[in-house]
C-alpha cells in the first residue's frame, strides 16, 4: 500500500477494481465494433499495380527549375545553349535559303542589302552577332576546361564565369570596330 | 445502434472505393505521365554498353568543339576564297557542331519517353535539315564565294 501511495497509482487501482473489465478496456470495445462492420473484398494479385497507380495519380509534381535562384553557375549554361542555338538557327536558315533560292541569297545580294542598312542597324547588327559568337566561344572554352576537370571548383566555376563575361563584353565591342 | 449505421456507410462505400481502383487501371497511360508501363517489380531497361554511344562519342564532341578553336582563329587571319579546304572544313565542323546542339535540346525537351510522336518527328526533322544545310554549305562554297569571305564581306559592308 505504501509503494501505491509513493507511486500515485491510488485512484487508477480503485478504478480497476470498481468498474467492469470488458466496459474499461476501449481496445476490446474498438475490435469488436470494427469486426463487425469491416467488409473486405477479394483482389487478385495484379491489382496491386492498379492500387499503386491511383496512388501515383495523387503523387505531387516534382518543383521546377523556376523556384531556384538565378545563378552565374545556370545561367552560364543555359546562355551557352541559347547562343549556340541561335548562331546554329543563322547558319541553318541561310544555308538552306541559299540551297532553296541561290538567286536570291547569293553573297552578292546579302552584302547589297547589308550594305544599304543605315550605320545605327549595322552596329546593332554587329552587336546582335558579335555578343552570341563571343560568349559562346569563350564559354564553350570553359566547358573544355572543366571537361580536362579543371576549375571544378564552386569558385573555379564563378572565377571563369566572370572572365568569360568580361571577355565576352571586350570581344564584342572589338568585333563591333572591325 | 451505432454498429448499424457503420456498417450500412461503410457498405455503401466500400464498392465506389473498389470502383475508384478499377477506375484508376482504365485511366490512359500518358508519356511522361505518373503512371508507368509495368509492374513495380519491373527492372529498369539499359542501352546495350557501347563506346561508340558513350565514350568515343564523348570524346568525339570534345574534339569537335576543340577543333573549331583554331578553325575560327584561322578563318580570321585567312581568306576563305584562298583556302577553299580550310573553308570547307570550318562549313563542315560548324554543320556537325550544330548538329550536335540541336540533337541535345531534342533529347533534352523532346524526349520520345515523355513526346512519343513529336520527339522522333523533330529528330528526323533535324536530319533533314542537316543533309540541306551541308548540301548548301558545299553549293555556297562552291559555286560563291564561301562562309568565311561571305562573313568577312558582310561584316565589312
Amino acid at each position: 500500500m505504501m509503494s501505491t501511495r509513493a507511486l500515485g497509482l491510488g485512484s487508477s487501482l480503485r478504478k480497476v477494481a470498481l468498474t467492469p473489465s470488458l466496459a474499461r478496456n476501449r481496445l476490446v470495445v474498438r475490435n469488436t465494433v470494427a469486426r463487425r462492420s469491416i467488409q473486405t473484398e477479394s483482389l487478385p494479385p495484379s491489382s496491386a499495380v492498379e492500387i499503386l497507380n491511383k496512388q501515383r495519380l495523387n503523387r505531387p509534381s516534382s518543383p521546377h527549375f523556376t523556384i531556384y535562384q538565378p545563378q552565374l553557375t545556370w545561367l552560364g549554361s543555359i546562355a551557352n545553349r541559347a547562343t549556340g542555338g541561335a548562331l546554329s538557327a543563322l547558319l541553318y536558315g541561310f544555308s538552306i535559303a541559299y540551297l532553296v533560292a541561290p538567286g536570291t541569297f547569293d553573297s552578292t545580294h546579302v552584302v547589297e542589302f547589308v550594305a544599304g542598312m543605315p550605320d545605327a542597324i549595322k552596329y546593332a547588327g554587329k552587336a546582335i552577332l558579335a555578343a552570341p559568337f563571343a560568349f559562346h566561344s569563350l564559354n564553350g572554352l570553359r566547358h573544355l576546361a572543366w571537361d580536362m576537370n579543371k576549375f571544378m571548383t564552386v569558385k573555379g566555376a564563378y572565377a571563369t564565369g566572370y572572365a568569360v563575361l568580361a571577355g565576352t563584353a571586350v570581344s564584342t565591342v572589338a568585333l563591333m570596330l572591325m | 445502434m451505432s454498429t448499424t449505421i457503420l456498417r450500412t456507410t461503410l457498405a455503401r462505400r466500400l464498392p465506389a472505393a473498389a470502383h475508384k481502383v478499377r477506375h484508376a487501371a482504365s485511366s490512359a497511360y500518358v508519356p511522361g505521365g505518373p503512371i508507368y508501363k509495368g509492374t513495380v517489380n519491373d527492372p529498369t531497361t539499359f542501352p546495350p554498353p557501347s563506346r561508340s554511344h558513350g565514350s568515343y562519342h564523348w570524346a568525339f564532341e570534345r574534339l569537335l568543339s576543340a577543333g573549331l578553336v583554331p578553325l575560327t582563329a584561322a578563318a580570321f587571319v585567312t581568306s576563305g576564297t584562298n583556302y577553299p579546304i580550310l573553308d570547307g572544313i570550318l562549313g563542315v565542323s560548324l554543320v556537325m557542331h550544330s548538329h550536335i546542339g540541336f540533337d541535345s535540346m531534342i533529347v533534352d525537351y523532346l524526349h520520345p519517353r515523355k513526346f512519343p510522336l513529336i520527339g522522333p518527328i523533330m529528330t528526323w526533322t533535324l536530319r533533314t535539315a542537316t543533309v540541306g544545310v551541308l548540301v548548301g554549305v558545299y553549293q555556297f562554297n562552291t559555286n560563291d564565294i564561301g562562309l568565311t569571305e561571305l562573313i568577312a564581306r558582310v561584316w565589312t559592308a
